[in-house]
């Protein structure tokens, strides 16, 4: 009997202590050890969001909302490669560069005079090399990925400018080819011109991919690879070949935004896209994917893509309602990146310490 | 016999071990020659030195990353550092009330020291990755650049500014006296000093650099706030060099220091590496910027190239060390 009573009373202690977890408790058991930043940046989002449309008098408009939609989708497009770089405990900063030399080669070609489809597979094929290039200097030769990227970044960024200067006639670059443009041009009802095509390769894109991550073999093994390589090693997952398809996953995504970018500006320069990879690393760690490897997702990450382009758009408008110079965004960028590496860093302190106290 | 045998095979083994400086020395008299019977204009006075003023524009901040990249760190900010410091000078040269050039030199400085403080603070005390949180800085501070400046150029044509950037004394170019007093000071403290020692410590194993004693946070903090300063000194040699403050200034040297640095067998894992080698990486690059173009090569080739002797040395080094255990 005395038994059951303490059994009963140790029940009714926890029962207590379930009901003493106040909502502080409640709030830092999904924003600290939560799995994913979604919640927290939803949360900024709409701050965010309240905090311009206050501000400035055009923000909350219709145009608006349309020009921030069809902004975002470079970058989203590129975050996703990213994504799977930055799972696996790589870095991959040459994806601006890869994009501007997609974007030379677009107008290279059509000034060749291929047609659009053509271009769309040279395009695809440059990301795939690029991405392979980096993959197997990674993986092969065993090089940091850091210094690896760095290098490629200044072989692609070099060779477009390259291209750009050897003919004439692309010093201007421009796209007529009207089926090409409509790759980032089709809206969706043909009528009513409201969806653009972009957001739907973004929203198709991101579904597609975070069904890869989580439910199949290959995103298992993308994340196992991150958390512990060597014990992925151990459990016969050739952590090479997974290591090698993210590289090359974040080529062809560059290239991909590349052949958007140009579409949309019906214009190939040699500098598209300079500085961007600093965005996309944003974004990503932002969105709660960790520089360690193997912690984070990819709706913590479309959020987040949405807040930069949110920032980016808003601060035009902070210039036209109160003077605030534009050049103040790139200062937000850094200080956001650094804001965003921080957060990341204290949640894997907190869950580490919580691990330890429960041992 | 056993014993001879031993030292010979040490010896040989101190051989190889010295060679890798030697080699880029000797691969640097090649190119050297080379270039002087490619073109006739290279191996002339004006153009030796005008090289080595540009070297040593980028060779004291690659001098300096040296020690950061030893210590098993790195520091992407120092371009974003050049821009900002030769914007705050020359903006506060064409104020209307300037204060006094050397004031200004001293914040141009001291602009340094803050950055270099603010990266080593937040690496060391929040504990966060370097590559990362020098990429955001180097984004804050080339933005603050743009919003200083508002993207104009601002001339800047005074003495003693001009002096650092340009002048010689005893016709050997200032910035090449800087240059060479801060090789020297850097390598007696790599090779000789207890500072030196205890940086190399930290880069082959930071814990057990901890446990040993070393107080690794202050070395980390004193490593970035030297790595601040040189690339705000830099940032005044090039405001000298070109009269005019701007926030695109250095764009992309990040690349070319990086690539110095590591040319002269420093690794990105820390612990291995040597100032004098970073010497033999800076004036390759030099030499190899400076004969392309005497040939006739364009930047953007040459930039392609750099890209890939980066990746290329890199992998030598990589295989060499494979072999080697």
């Amino acid at each position: 009997m005395k038994g059951v009573g303490n059994i009963m009373t140790d029940n009714a202690v926890s029962m207590e202590e379930e009901q003493k977890r106040t909502i502080k408790d409640r709030v830092t058991e999904v924003f600290v050890y939560g799995k994913s930043m979604a919640p927290a940046l939803i949360i900024l989002l709409i701050l965010l969001i309240a905090f311009f449309g206050i501000m400035t008098p055009n923000f909350l408009t219709y145009t608006n909302f349309k020009a921030i939609i069809s902004n975002f989708p470079i970058i989203a497009i590129m975050s996703v490669g990213m994504t799977f770089v930055l799972l696996i405990g790589g870095l991959d900063i040459s994806v601006g560069s890869i994009l501007g030399f997609t974007a030379v080669n677009v107008a290279l070609f059509h000034h060749i005079g291929f047609p659009a489809w053509a271009i769309v597979l040279v395009c695809l094929a440059i990301g795939t090399a690029f991405g392979s290039f980096n993959g197997v200097i990674i993986t092969k030769v065993g090089i940091n990925p850091v210094i690896t990227t760095l290098g490629t970044m200044a072989l692609a960024r070099g060779m477009a400018s390259w291209f750009a200067l050897d003919i004439e006639s692309l010093k201007l670059g421009r796209i007529f080819d009207q089926k090409f443009l409509l790759i980032a041009r089709l809206y969706l009802p043909q009528d009513k011109q409201i969806i653009p095509i972009t957001l739907i390769y973004v929203i198709v894109l991101y579904t597609i991919m975070s069904l890869v991550l989580k439910y199949t073999d290959y995103g298992r093994k993308v994340y196992a690879v991150g958390s512990n390589e060597y014990a992925a090693r151990l459990a016969g997952i050739n952590i090479n070949r997974i290591k090698f398809s993210s590289y090359v996953m974040s080529g062809i995504m560059a290239s991909i935004a590349g052949m958007i970018l140009v579409a949309q500006l019906s214009l190939g320069r040699d500098d598209a896209g300079l500085g961007s990879e600093l965005e996309v690393i944003t974004a990503v760690v932002l969105g709660g994917v960790s520089l360690a490897g193997g912690k984070g997702n990819l709706l913590g990450v479309i959020i987040s893509v949405i807040i930069l382009g949110v920032i980016r758009n808003g601060m035009v408008h902070l210039k036209e309602a109160i003077g605030i110079s534009y050049y103040w965004r790139e200062v937000v960028k850094g200080a956001i990146l650094i804001l965003a590496i921080s957060i990341d860093a204290a949640r894997l302190m907190a869950v580490k310490k919580r691990q330890v106290v429960r041992q | 016999m056993a014993k001879n045998i031993t030292a010979e095979s040490n010896g040989e083994r101190q051989k190889t071990r010295l060679s890798s400086t030697t080699i880029l020395f000797m691969f640097l008299v090649v190119m050297v020659a080379s270039f002087a019977v490619l073109s006739k204009d290279f191996y002339s006075v004006y153009n030796l030195s005008s090289m080595l003023t540009n070297i040593s524009f980028s060779g004291i901040v690659a001098g300096t990353l040296t020690l950061v990249m030893i210590m098993g760190g790195l520091d992407i900010s120092i371009g974003g550092n050049i821009a900002l410091t030769s914007c705050l000078v020359a903006y506060l040269y064409n104020l209307e009330n300037p204060p006094h050039i050397a004031l200004i030199i001293l914040i141009g400085l001291l602009l340094g020291t803050a950055i270099g403080a603010f990266n080593g603070f937040i690496i060391t005390r929040l504990d966060l990755n370097p590559i990362i949180t020098t990429l955001g800085t180097m984004a804050m501070t080339r933005g603050m650049g743009y919003v200083l400046t508002q993207s104009r150029s601002i001339l800047i044509l005074e003495n003693v500014v001009g002096f650092i950037g340009r002048g010689s004394i005893a016709k050997i170019p200032f910035p090449l006296i800087l240059f060479g007093v801060i090789y020297t000071i850097l390598a007696v403290v790599m090779a000789r000093s207890k500072f030196g020692r205890k940086i190399y410590c930290i880069g082959s194993n930071q814990e057990a650099a901890r446990l040993s004693g070393i107080n690794v946070r202050r070395v980390k903090f004193i490593t970035y706030l030297v790595s601040g300063i040189a690339a705000s000194l830099s940032g005044l040699i090039l405001t000298g060099q070109t009269a005019v403050g701007m926030p695109q200034h250095a764009n992309g040297s990040e690349l070319d220091v990086i690539t110095a640095v590591l040319m002269g067998g420093t690794s990105l894992a820390g612990g291995k590496g040597s100032v004098l080698g970073t010497l033999a990486g800076v004036l390759i690059l030099g030499v190899l910027y400076n004969g392309f173009t005497m040939i006739g090569f364009r930047y953007v080739h040459i930039r392609v190239f750099q890209g890939a002797i980066l990746i290329l040395v890199v992998s030598l080094y990589e295989v060499r060390d494979r072999k080697r255990f």
